[in-house]
């Protein structure tokens, strides 16, 4: 009984009590997998001159919305991308602006000029609903907008992820890319699960 | 217990508690180094690289995956398993909640959700990938026969409550279903082996390969367990429930296209253990089960969100049971399911299939064998369902499943499901759900066509004291009307609860009636009949708390069971009132994890299983605990921890038909070694 108190006591010790010392981060593999991906298509994606003029300037990956990459891109301070810098910015999405009052629906997102300069902005599920409208806030910008919502390449996005057999695959809108003066390397086409490209159909039509 | 015995059993915990302390210190120590490495991984990847790599579901869509769910149901994942130990799927299904097992001998458990567990439970519907694995006489899965090996096993989904046309026939007061991992998520070699203080052991070795548009999965276990006697001393009774179990199970994958997949499978496994007591009769004989199973399948996705799968299937199994039985069982079904959207907001599944069982229960020069009148018989069962989800609204969604069933050897019944659930938030955290379901169960041939004789009459030759015969041809399936309620919510990123609420009526519940004796000389006559009913009802609640450093998880679950009639014989024991189960798990610096597992159990009624010899078994506390290195970068891991630490060994449980029982052993430790290349 007394060997038994006492293994008792130091289970209790070692999982509530004693210091705790973690190493690996706190986002889910999904999304440790996603933001990996997120840093590979820099890579793969050329920007206008305008949009890249200093050679020094960062490139950076702008998340909109409830972030659910947590600390997925603490790796990527000591990376970079094409020699530059990556920076990672995060942004109120525009449900929560709206729910908390510090935002009407028809006016832009307080931040807005920020968000126009990322090179790459991600969507967060929480923002589903208002696709259209931050893509309308970006577009003229040559932003390569990425997100995991379904129907999101139709509302006018560039790269969608989506799960297959629990791996992340993703899917390209190019006439989208294309309005955004954005060119999409055909490295990166080639694995996408989905290309839609409304010239093909356009020239199928015609043959 | 011997002295050497009590030495090692010492040794090994002061082995542990310096393990404990160990790496305690090395984790203060530790406390001020971040390994900088640790997900840098992923970023040093190709996408080509990314895109092989498997994800789990982030907790957050897990949460809303099962919160869309119209049925309780609870996973125990992959990772539940490895750090658990554990050897045997009972042990492991123990710390789900709301199910109920006990422990008969070494070999055999008495398995049940919410209840109605006997060791040939047949109000449980057991699945592999969603094929059926029950035992196709007695209509219960037979856990020790089933060709899987525990590393193989991606999760288990178990549904509390009736399943619905989702989960095929049968699917009456639960459903447990095995899902095994795909050959890509797992390549490589794994070996495994783990041994503990009574000498049994558990050996492993695993390859899966891809190639191409290939890819294969072949394992290979054996398990050995000693007998209760040889593990614990036990004057009183001799017990014989060692067991041996080779075990085969392959798996090949081929993705002819992007849209279209085939698999096919074949398991295998040879089970030799001793006999047990049964109607009063114990031989010392050993026992010796084949089973085999084979399926192919095809899934192909039509266009965006049409999909659909055909399947083949086959399950044989061939027993000597010197003392219960000889048989073989075949059942062989072919079945399909299409998926479409046939129109906005709404997902809908049509489907069939048609089973074809043919069962010998082979007659001996010994009268004493159980048989199966009619035999060899030939039946068949065919099943129809719908299914469809209809999201009215983006918070609300309408859920309603209907199948139709034909079984050539009772009559057509039905089961259906309606289920709303409301999301009371716009991103889906929180969800109610409400709904109400109708299931039946068909009595197996040991139910309907079984009949045996055991104890000869000491005055009469020929005759003996106890004699079952065949059920009634009007014999009826059970039947369960259920009203269910439910509530998840995410209540932080990390913190979510579950609560889960339920009334369920049933009729028509089979179990032993006595018949007179003709001849008046002393015999017990009994057969198996439509008895009376009951009602159920109860609840269970769990409080997870997940992230990437750990989990906890506590639950607690309130199941509670009326007969219609008093001394009701149910063939099974009604669930536990009371249960509680704690999983606690952290991932620490340097590759160590520790893992906890608790559960308390209330006493067990069983006036209800068995009248011949009743037991009541409970309370109980169960306590496992395991502590796990990492090795050789990663490639390696050693195990060591104690099951059942609390008790030394476990109470005897009669099982359902037995005039005796003995203890099993309680406290084990085991180390285990694990390697991939």
């Amino acid at each position: 009984m007394k060997i038994r108190a006492y293994i008792f006591v130091v289970v209790f010790l070692v999982l509530f009590v004693g210091p705790r010392t973690w190493a690996d981060s706190t986002a889910s593999r999904e999304y440790q997998v996603k933001a990996a991906f997120l840093y590979n298509f820099i890579k793969f994606v050329d920007w206008p001159k305008e949009k890249v003029t200093d050679p020094n300037a960062p490139l950076t990956i702008g998340i909109i919305g409830k972030d659910p990459f947590e600390d997925a891109f603490e790796p990527l301070q000591e990376k970079a991308a094409r020699d530059r810098k990556v920076v990672i910015q995060r942004f109120e999405g525009f449900v929560e602006l709206e729910k908390s009052g510090k935002k009407k629906k028809d006016q832009p997102h307080p931040k807005s000029q920020d968000i126009q300069k990322c090179h790459l902005l991600f969507i967060c599920p929480s923002e589903s609903e208002r696709i259209p409208d931050i893509i309308a806030s970006v577009k003229g910008h040559s932003v390569l907008t990425v997100a995991d919502t379904q129907g999101f390449l139709e509302s006018g996005g560039i790269i969608n992820f989506i799960m297959e057999e629990q791996k992340v695959r993703f899917e390209i809108n190019v006439t989208n890319a294309r309005r955004a003066k954005l060119q999409i390397r055909s490295q990166l086409l080639r694995l996408a699960k989905r290309v839609i490209d409304e010239k093909d159909a356009e020239g199928n039509k015609n043959k | 217990m011997s002295a050497r015995n009590g030495l090692l059993r010492e040794s090994v915990f002061a082995v542990m508690l310096l393990l404990v302390f160990g790496f305690s210190e090395s984790r203060v120590v530790g406390a001020q180094q971040q390994d900088p490495n640790k997900h840098k991984d992923f970023f040093e990847m190709s996408i080509e690289e990314l895109m092989d790599v498997p994800v789990v579901v982030s907790a957050s869509r897990q949460a809303q995956k099962i919160s869309e769910l119209s049925v309780p149901v609870s996973v125990i994942t992959a990772e539940d398993i490895h750090y658990s130990g554990l050897t045997s799927i009972p042990e492991i299904l123990q710390f789900a909640p709301g199910m109920d097992v006990l422990q008969i001998d070494r070999n055999r458990y008495a398995v049940g959700v919410r209840g109605l567990h006997e060791v040939y439970s047949d109000r449980m519907l057991g699945l592999i990938d969603g094929r059926a694995a029950d035992s196709i006489n007695t209509g219960g899965p037979r856990f020790p026969q089933w060709p899987i090996l525990l590393e193989d096993i991606e999760r288990i989904e178990i549904v509390r409550g009736p399943g619905g046309a989702a989960w095929g026939a049968n699917a009456f007061n639960g459903v447990v279903n095995i899902i095994t991992k795909e050959p890509e998520d797992c390549l490589g070699w794994l070996t495994s082996t783990q041994f503990n203080q009574f000498g049994d052991s558990y050996s492993y070795i695993r390859w899966a390969e891809k190639m191409g548009k290939w890819s294969w999965r072949q394992s290979v276990g054996y398990q050995s367990q000693v007998s209760s006697d040889e593990a614990i001393d036990n004057d009183d009774f001799y017990s014989h429930d060692f067991s041996r179990n080779l075990r085969f199970d392959n798996k090949v994958v081929y993705r002819a296209t992007e849209d279209t997949k085939v698999s096919f499978g074949l398991g295998y496994s040879y089970l030799e253990s001793g006999d047990f007591e049964f109607g009063g009769r114990l031989l010392y004989k050993n026992n010796r089960i084949n089973t085999m199973r084979f399926f192919t399948r095809v899934d192909h996705d039509f266009a965006r969100e049409t999909s659909g799968y055909l399947q083949f299937f086959s399950n044989l199994s061939t027993a000597k049971e010197p003392a219960l039985l000889e048989y073989s069982e075949n059942e062989n079904d072919i079945e399909g399911q299409l998926n479409f959207v046939p129109a906005e907001g709404h997902l809908a599944s049509v489907g069939g299939n048609f089973r074809l069982v043919h069962i010998d229960g082979e007659r001996s020069s010994d009268p004493q064998t159980f048989v199966f009148h009619g035999s060899p018989v030939t039946e068949n069962w065919a099943g129809l369902f719908a299914m469809d989800r209809w999201d009215i609204t983006d918070r609300l969604t309408l859920e309603g499943q209907i199948r139709g069933d034909n079984y050539s050897e009772t009559q057509l019944d039905w089961s259906a499901r309606i289920a709303g659930l409301y999301a009371l938030d716009d991103e889906k955290n929180h969800v109610l759900r409400l709904g109400g379901a109708r299931a039946f169960r068909a009595p197996a041939i040991t139910i309907r066509q079984g009949s045996a004789q055991r104890i000869p009459h000491p005055f009469v030759p020929g005759a003996y004291l106890l004699n079952l015969v065949p059920a009634p041809e009007d014999l009826h399936n059970e039947g369960m009307y259920s009203l269910e309620a439910g509530y998840t919510g995410r209540i932080t990123k990390m913190l979510t609860i579950r609560a889960d609420g339920y009334y369920q009526r049933f009729e028509h519940l089979i179990g032993f009636a006595t018949l007179p004796d003709p001849l008046s000389i002393g015999r017990i006559f009994f057969t198996t009949a439509n008895i009376d009913g009951a009602d159920a009802w109860g609840s269970e609640v769990e409080l997870a708390v997940e992230d990437r450093r750990g989990k906890l998880s506590v639950w607690y679950a309130y199941n509670d069971f009326q007969t219609d009639q008093e001394e009701q014989p149910l063939r099974a024991y009604l669930p536990a009132t009371h249960k509680v189960g704690l999983t606690g798990r952290l991932y620490l610096n340097e590759g160590w994890t520790l893992n906890l597992n608790y559960r308390y159990t209330d006493v067990t009624s069983g006036e209800h299983a068995n009248p011949l010899n009743p037991t009541n078994p409970g309370p109980s506390n169960t306590l496992d605990l395991t502590v796990a290195k990492r090795l050789f970068k990663g490639n390696g891991e050693l195990l060591m921890g104690v099951a059942n630490l609390l008790a030394e060994d476990n109470d005897a449980v009669s099982a359902v038909g037995s005039l005796t029982d003995h203890e099993t052993p309680g406290r084990m430790f085991f180390a285990r070694m694990q390697l991939k290349f």
